[in-house]
Parts: C-alpha cells; structure tokens; sequence
C-alpha cells in the first residue's frame, strides 16, 4: 500500500515555503493520533510537474499573489477533479490582502464559485470532532490581518467530495512551530490539520 | 408345310409382338419410376418458403432436400423438423454455413450494461448489431471475442458470413450495498470514490488507529440480504473476517486486494497466494496498458477451481473462484490509485470501469426477469441438433425426364401391334 506522503505545492508566482516547519508538525500529529502509515518526512512538489499526481494531498500557502502558469492551472484543474485534495491557506490572514485576492480570483478562474462548508460537514468530524466548524487560529483571536474571525471554510465540490479546501484562518501560522512544543500547550491546535489529512485519505 | 415367305412373316409378326411388349414394359417401368422421383425434392434457400408450402400441402416428399445459403430461420428449421416428423427424409447442405455462437449477460452493476461473449471459427470477422445498427466487430484470433455493452438492446446479433447468432436479455439484474472495509489510504479512497461515481451505494469502515474508526452507513449485520459484496482493502477487516466469510459461503460477494488475505478466514477463500511484489516505478501509468505500471504481487499458489481473469505478462493478476454459492476475486494489485491520479487522459474512466467489474464479477444480485423474442445463439449447433449432420448435395438424375418418354413408348406399341395386326392379315390369318 502507499503511504501518506505530506506534499507542499511549489508554485511560480508566490513564497510557496512560507510555513517551512508545518509538514513536519502536521506529519508529527498524524503519527501521533492516527496509525496511518505517514512517510517521516515530507516533499515539496512543483505545481507545475507531472510528479504532483503522486501526491494526492497537497498543502499550499504563501503570502504573496498568486498567479498560476499554464502548467500549473492545467495540472490543478486535472489533479482536483481526478479526486486528489489541495488546501490552500491564506498566510496573511486577510481577506484583503494580495494572496486572498488573487489566490481565490484564480481559483474562480479554474474552478467557478466555491461552495461555503457547513459546521456539519464530515470534515470536521472525521476524526477530532469540531462542533462549531474550523477551529480559531490564535491569529483571529488576537488580532491580525483583516483582525476577523473567519467561522467557515470555503471549498470546491467534486461529485460531492472536496477537492479543494480554501481557508481564510491562517493554519500556516498557527500550525508552523515545531511539533516537540505541543508538550506546553493545553489543546493542541494541528488536530484539525489531522483532521484535514484523514479526510483526503477517507472521502 | 409353310413357304419360306409366310416363315419369314411369322418371324417378324413374332418380332413386332416382342417389340410392343417390350415397349408396354419399358412404359410400365418409367411409370412406377417417375411416381417415386416425384416424391424426392430439393431446394435452396430462396425457394425453400414456397417449397415448404407445397410440401405440407400438395405432396409431402419421401426425401427432401435443402441447399442453406444462409441459417434457416428458426421458424423454418422447425418447419423442417415437422416435416421430418411426419415422415419425409430431409437432409440438408450449406458450405457458407459456419459454426457461432453468441451469448449475452447482464451486469450486476449499478450502472446496467451487459457483456457479450461470441465465438466462430479462427480469423473469421464477427460484426455485432442491434435494432439501431452496427455496434462493433472484430477478429477471432484465438479466444472468444468479448464486448461490453453499457446500454444493450432486447436482442443482438453476430454475423459471422451467412451465419446470424441472436441472443437477448432474459433477465436484468438488482444490486445492494457494497460495503469496503480498510485503513485510511489511497487505495481505498479512489476505491470508494470509483464505485460510488459509478452508481454503487457504498458502506465503508475506514480504520484511522486501533481505537477509532469511520462508520458510513449500517455495516451490521454482514448478509446478502445487505450487501451485493465485501470489498477488503487491507487487514484492518479482521475483526469482520469470521463473518465475511459466513457471509461469502451463503452467496455473498468477496474482493480481496493483497493484504487482506493475511487474515486467515479470508486466505482459506482466496483462488490464490501473493507472491512477492514486483514494485511500480513513478512513471504515469500509459493509457495503452496502464496496469503495467501498477506494483503486483501475482497470484500464485492457485487452487484448482480458481479461474484467471487478468495476466499480466505470464503472471496472474486477477483471479476467482466459487465457495458454495458465493465468489471470491482476488487482485494482485496495490496502488490502481496511481492510474487515475496518474494516468492518461481516460484514466478516471476507465480506473472506474475496471473497479466496478472485478465488483461485480462476484457481487450478489436480484434476478428480475425480462420478456424476450426467441434467440437463435448458436444456428448452426442447433440446425444439426434439428436436422442432423449436412450431407452433400444430392446429384441430378440422370437421363431424360421419364414422363417424357411415355407417348412414345406407348405409340411404340400401338404400332407394332397394328404392324403385326396388318402382317396376319394380309396373309389371310385371323
């Protein structure tokens, strides 16, 4: 069988390595709580190549606009509706910002509207169970960006699973520390992000 | 004493009553000989409509030939059969006439379809047509030639030459639920999401740790009454083992990929053993052969009532067998995930496709039967089942028409009687 792989996506136009530290906490969470089989390290994927098609999960980020080359949107569009799994985090946290306006401009590009998640929907619990929808990142509550707290995720539907999830919260924040510091903390915040990978791996 | 003259007379008096009576029997004979040619028949295939007529009507035939260009109808070849019932000899010739055979089965699958088998001999072009038109045709070379068919008419043919096969639907079938059992992973996600997109409704328990895992739908109890078939991914199904396999000997349906048949319950069904695997590179799997490029572990180790499905080169990659009433299929391959991911441009499709059938190659179903026009799937194998072995074409008697020669005969005899007549009277004999 294949293992789980955590793939970051490359892309041309942006800082696609902006949370250098988020696979290997998201990996460390995975192991943690799950018996998933988890390679120990992840891969960072160009978007554009053909090697992205290995890698059914995909995470990417940045701060920066986002414009997909040729390459780029023609693999997206055909990765997302074969039934592979992207998460595209706004590392601004600001739904004014150049990432969030460009990033969601393309994926109406490729994709049409985005359909808003429900707090019921099997993402939320797939594992961890978050009743009131995408957890609050510390970033919201403290202040940050456009200082919102953003309660749902928006996502694009492909025969009823999601192949893309669009997320306005800032995980690439609040998941990029190193995962020995879970010990201090009360809750620890990467079970979504847990959550996010047994979802690609179950629906 | 008599004068060499009336001797003469004499003799040829005696010559002309020889020669009318050997005339009256010549007519005699031609006469009983022409009454039994009458009743020998032969036709062809074009005539054979008003010949039947005539011979069930105005004189039934001691012996009936037929000369078959093309496979008699089955409302002829049972004309023919009374015929023979009643008496008349009938044999038949056809060298245009080759042996085929057609059948056709219904999916169990969601999405309908059925699958048609048809054979003839080696080389010969089989063309398949329904009510609308041509739907395919193809060359035998060795194997029975197989065609799937995702919308099929009531009834089908093949041509193979003058020979048409027609078999149709006798029944449609129902399926249940599939229920898919597994750790959380890519196989069994595009699994999953392969058989739901092709119509299947879809139980699943997603193991994710020891303590936990994901329940979609009602997964107990494990019967027929429930599930069309048992998909196992890999040997997370333990702890539902036991009960698969009660459930695959009262009838149910079993998929195993290779890990799972490291459960004991679930080995003792299988048509085979894994082998050692033989690893997959990165490459996009190509859209000509697109599970070469899929990891294998082949099936080795096959019991005796396992039937291949699928090689791979020389290796076994897909297999089955019967236990009891139930099926067990056993895929040799792995990561089929990276063909739809990875694949060609009809990847997703046909990734789907190949899911679906090794489901429903097992999968317990609902017979509902259909009213159908008579089938005709082997005309050949069933004219000489009707009629018996062909016979070479019967020869064209020889000599003139024998009813012809009768007024000759016959003035023949008249004459040489007069002649003789004629003869004693002039030599003043009564």
């Amino acid at each position: 069988m294949s293992r789980f792989i955590f793939a970051t996506a490359q892309y041309a136009s942006g800082d696609w390595e902006s949370a250098p530290v988020l696979p290997e906490n998201l990996i460390d969470s995975v192991a943690r709580y799950t018996s998933i089989d988890v390679a120990p390290a992840g891969v960072h994927v160009p978007l554009s190549s053909e090697a992205v098609f290995n890698f059914p999960f995909l995470w990417l980020t940045g701060h920066l606009p986002v414009r997909f080359t040729e390459a780029e949107a023609r693999n997206l569009q055909r990765y997302v509706t074969r039934g592979g799994m992207i998460v595209i985090d706004d590392h601004n946290h600001d739904v004014t910002g150049v990432f969030h306006n460009t990033a969601t401009e393309e994926i109406a590009r490729l994709f049409g509207p985005m359909t808003r998640l429900s707090k019921d929907h099997a993402l939320y619990r797939c594992f961890f169970v978050f009743d009131d929808g995408p957890p609050t990142t510390h970033h919201e509550l403290n202040g940050w960006g456009d200082d919102l707290v953003h309660p749902y995720l928006d996502a694009v539907l492909v025969n009823g699973r999601i192949g893309l999830v669009y997320s306005s919260k800032d995980y690439s924040s609040e998941w990029n520390f190193h995962p020995e510091n879970k010990r201090t903390m009360q809750e620890d915040p990467t079970r979504f992000g847990v959550n996010l990978i047994v979802y690609a791996l179950s629906y | 004493m008599h004068s060499p003259t009336d001797r003469a007379r004499r003799w040829l008096e005696t010559a002309f009553r020889l020669l009318a009576l050997a005339a009256l029997l010549s007519a005699i004979g031609l006469a009983l000989r022409g009454r039994a040619a009458d009743r020998a028949e032969s036709s062809d295939s074009n005539g054979l409509p008003a010949a039947l007529r005539r011979w069930s009507t105005v004189t039934t035939p001691i012996e009936a030939s037929v000369a078959f260009l093309a496979t008699p109808t089955g409302r002829t070849r049972d004309w023919l059969t009374a015929l023979a019932g009643a008496g008349s000899r009938i044999s038949w010739s056809g060298s245009e006439l080759v042996a085929s055979a057609l059948s056709i089965e219904p999916r169990a699958d969601p999405a309908g379809g059925a699958d048609l088998v048809a054979t003839a001999p080696l080389g010969a072009s089989i063309v398949f047509i329904d009510a609308i038109g041509t739907l395919d045709s193809a060359r035998v070379s060795g194997s029975p030639v197989r065609l799937g068919l995702d919308r099929p008419r009531s009834t089908i043919e093949a041509r193979v030459g003058a020979v048409t096969a027609r078999a149709g639907l006798t029944d449609s079938l129902s399926v249940d639920r599939l229920l898919v059992i597994g750790r959380a992973g890519w196989e069994l996600k595009f699994t999953m999401a392969a058989l739901e997109e092709r119509g299947w409704q879809v139980d699943a328990v997603v193991q994710l740790s020891p303590a936990s895992r994901i329940g979609q739908g009602i997964t107990e109890p494990i019967d027929t009454a429930r599930y069309a078939a048992v998909v196992t991914i890999d040997s997370s199904a333990g702890r539902y083992a036991a009960r698969i396999a009660r459930y695959v000997h009262s009838g149910g349906g079993l998929v195993a990929w290779p890990e799972a048949l490291l459960l004991k319950p679930l080995a003792r069904l299988a048509p085979g053993q894994s082998g050692a695997p033989i690893r997959s590179d990165d490459l996009p799997p190509p859209d000509s052969l697109p599970r070469t490029a899929l990891t294998l572990l082949p099936i080795t180790a096959l019991r005796q009532d396992a039937v291949i499905l699928e090689r791979r080169g020389q290796l076994v990659a897909v297999a089955a067998r019967r236990i009891g009433a139930g099926r067990v299929l056993q895929t040799g391959y792995t990561n089929a995930w990276r063909w739809r991911m990875a694949g060609g441009a009809q990847s997703v499709d046909r990734h789907r496709a190949w899911i679906s059938a090794l489901v429903s190659r097992v999968a317990y179903s609902h017979d509902h039967p259909l009213a159908v026009p008579p089938a005709d799937a082997a005309p050949l194998a069933t004219l000489v089942a009707a009629l018996g072995r062909s016979t070479p074409p019967a020869a064209p008697m020889p000599g003139a028409d024998p009813w012809a020669l009768l007024p000759w005969l016959f003035s023949l005899t008249v004459v040489m009687l007069l002649l003789e007549w004629l003869s004693r009277r002039l030599r003043g004999a009564r």
